[in-house]
């Protein structure tokens, strides 16, 4: 395989998925709700700073040898982004690899690109690489706008240790959303009419992101009363574990249920790094890593299936759009 | 001439079979709904027994059973958010059939050579989408009463029926909005492609990003029917909750929730306030797919693509 044609493809890929007007207004989409989630999320958080602060002030001023850590975890206020990665994020892949195969059939330069000496791994591998390349940008651009807000709307910096937990974050995004997209390739370069590839990807992605976690959280008993209810009970977490002890079944298939959508393992990777979740805020990396390690395997592991299947499919698809005679 | 439009429409979706899986579809979710709704109210009356059991081993007195004050509908709950999350989008994509299977067989060129005027196509088409969407509410609605009397093991009441029935007829015009702005985005893009991803982009924009905006509802917290009450005291949301008459999607979940009594009670003129943007939103739409059907030029054939 050659690498400089590899290359030459995935720039090619990369400036076309620039040019389309749609991808761009997708993008723009996910851009202007990020920030609107971090604003909203932050603006609450920089009172919750301050409070913070003048009780240290006023704690410091009385003497006090020791005083009590920030209980804030500035990270959690990417939950709102991340979960648009999840949603939003995987429909722009999605469209950049239906896009990907129609914009070649379409314009009827699939098969002058197979007349020239590039074997179907070096268009597969290219198109690829250019893909990761702007789903990267992307996410990149998610995270900076998302850090930067928190620091600037919440008047929280962010540590060196929180920039390594979200840089796990966002690689893992990159890696979910790669396996959309080769989903979307693979469905798109099977199907005779693009389009036809294109609902039965929206219908994977509806069924994985949607439909599956939904099925989990509604079926979850503690979320059938606002505030949940094993505290309009009065039961805390043992007596909770006590008590769904007794429905192992029901609990077993719904978290079933929810382990087949690798968007939920992605969802609690990300959440776990960025201390979305209270019970993983005081573990370090490690700890985290230790914790969450099943679920980074599923994020790793579609994606890596979906790819395997992305070559297979573009290495025989139809060259011609659906309607053109041959 | 607006009917034989109408039929022919209906007619080319059953020759395609897309009839049967947009309306499988439908039926499938409600069928979906009915069952999580029964599977979760009966794990959580055992769970409810259970906590009672533990309390009292402590000497402790149980709180009364949260679950028996939730009516006889909310068994529904679910399908308030399949309405908003599958039923929408299996909408956009009858409303975008029902423009692009015309201008990519050709039809389009050759219907206008008959005593047919763009504004009575326009209305069959709308029509046709209205009559699948229809037929989708009347069956799930069925569905819904078969789920009921089998939990329940009692026919629903009249006044519940009416409740049912007035949620499907409201849920059939929310999901003409999308089946509308399905057709909207195909006739101003002229790209099956392009049509199909703007619409997505829309519906993205009105069921998630709206909602965050205006009540500060996170995407999760747009696809659970039962949600705590969110704080929105920020200046931001003093300023954007204005807008929340707008957020359609919330609107809808809303007005819905108090039609089927999962919500508390509010008076019915301010259901009636929280339809009325739906209904503006309806009839917009149609304007707007008339107008752009006058303009579109049904002489170029859309390859697909």
């Amino acid at each position: 395989m050659n690498s400089q044609r590899s290359l030459t493809l995935a720039k090619h890929e990369y400036r076309a998925a620039l040019r389309s007007r749609i991808l761009v207004a997708l993008l723009g989409i996910l851009i202007v709700v990020t920030i609107g989630s971090v604003y909203i999320a932050s603006v609450t958080h920089r009172s919750q700073v301050a409070d913070y602060q003048a009780y240290a002030a006023a704690a410091q001023a009385s003497g006090l040898a020791k005083i009590a850590p920030s209980p804030l975890a500035p990270m959690s206020l990417l939950r709102g982004g991340f979960e648009y990665l999840q949603i939003v994020g995987a429909v722009i892949a999605i469209a950049l690899g239906f896009l990907s195969v129609s914009r070649e059939r379409s314009n009827r330069t699939l098969a002058l690109l197979r007349s020239r000496p590039i074997s179907a791994g070096e268009l597969a591998s290219g198109t690829l690489l250019g893909a990761v390349a702007i789903i990267a940008t992307l996410v990149a651009t998610t995270a900076v706008v998302g850090v930067v807000c928190i620091g600037m709307i919440g008047n929280d910096w962010l540590s060196p240790q929180e920039y390594l937990q979200l840089l796990l974050a966002y690689c893992a995004a990159v890696i979910y959303m790669t396996g959309f997209y080769a989903l979307s390739v693979y469905t798109t370069a099977k199907a005779k009419a693009a389009t036809n590839g294109l609902f039965i990807a929206l219908c994977v992605w509806l069924v994985i992101v949607l439909v599956f976690p939904q099925i989990g959280d509604t079926l979850d008993s503690d979320n059938q009363v606002p505030g949940g209810l094993f505290k309009a009970i009065g039961l805390n977490r043992a007596d909770e574990t006590t008590v769904l002890s007794h429905f192992s079944i029901f609990e077993t298939t719904r978290t079933r249920i929810e382990y087949v959508s690798f968007a939920q393992h992605f969802q609690r990777f990300a959440f776990a790094m960025a201390d979305v979740k209270e019970r993983y805020r005081p573990l370090g990396l490690g700890g985290l890593m230790a914790r969450v390690w099943t679920d980074l395997a599923w994020v790793l592991a579609w994606p890596i299936l979906l790819i395997s299947g992305q070559r297979h499919a573009l290495r025989n698809q139809p060259t011609i759009p659906e309607g053109a005679s041959s | 001439m607006i009917a034989t439009v109408a039929s022919h429409q209906v007619l080319a979706l059953r020759r395609r079979r897309v009839l049967g899986v947009l309306v499988g579809s439908l039926v499938g979710v409600t069928v979906l709904a009915g069952i999580l709704g029964w599977a979760s109210h009966r794990t959580i009356i055992g769970v409810y027994d259970e906590s009672v059991k533990l309390l009292a081993a402590r000497g402790l007195g149980a709180p009364p059973n949260p679950f028996l004050l939730k009516p006889v509908l909310s068994l529904l709950s679910n399908m308030v958010i399949y309405v908003t999350m599958i039923g929408a989008l299996v909408a956009l994509v009858l409303g975008h059939l029902t423009v692009a299977e015309d201008d990519t067989t050709g039809i389009g060129r050759l219907v206008f050579s008959r005593r047919l005027t763009r504004p009575q196509y326009a209305a069959g088409k709308i029509a046709a989408s209205g009559l699948v969407l229809g037929a989708s509410m009347l069956a799930c609605a069925a569905v819904s009463v078969a789920a009921l009397l089998i939990v329940n093991r009692a026919f629903p009441s009249v006044g519940d029926i009416g409740r049912l029935g007035l949620f499907f007829g409201f849920s059939w015009l929310y999901l003409m909005v999308f089946a509308l702005i399905g057709m909207v985005t195909l006739l101003i893009t002229g790209r099956r492609s392009l049509g199909l991803l703007s619409a997505m982009g829309v519906w993205l924009v009105v069921t998630f990003a709206v909602p965050q905006f205006t009540s500060g509802l996170r995407p999760s917290q747009s696809l659970n029917p039962i949600v705590d009450p969110i704080s929105t005291t920020q200046t931001f949301f003093r300023i954007t909750r204005r807008a929340r008459p707008l957020s359609i999607a919330e609107q809808f979940k809303e007005a819905s929730a108090r039609m089927i009594r999962t919500a508390p009670t509010e008076p019915t003129t301010d259901t009636i306030i929280r339809a009325l943007p739906i209904a503006a939103a309806f009839l917009l739409l149609c304007a707007i797919t008339v107008r752009l059907v006058q303009r579109h030029d049904f002489s170029r054939s859309n390859s697909g693509e």
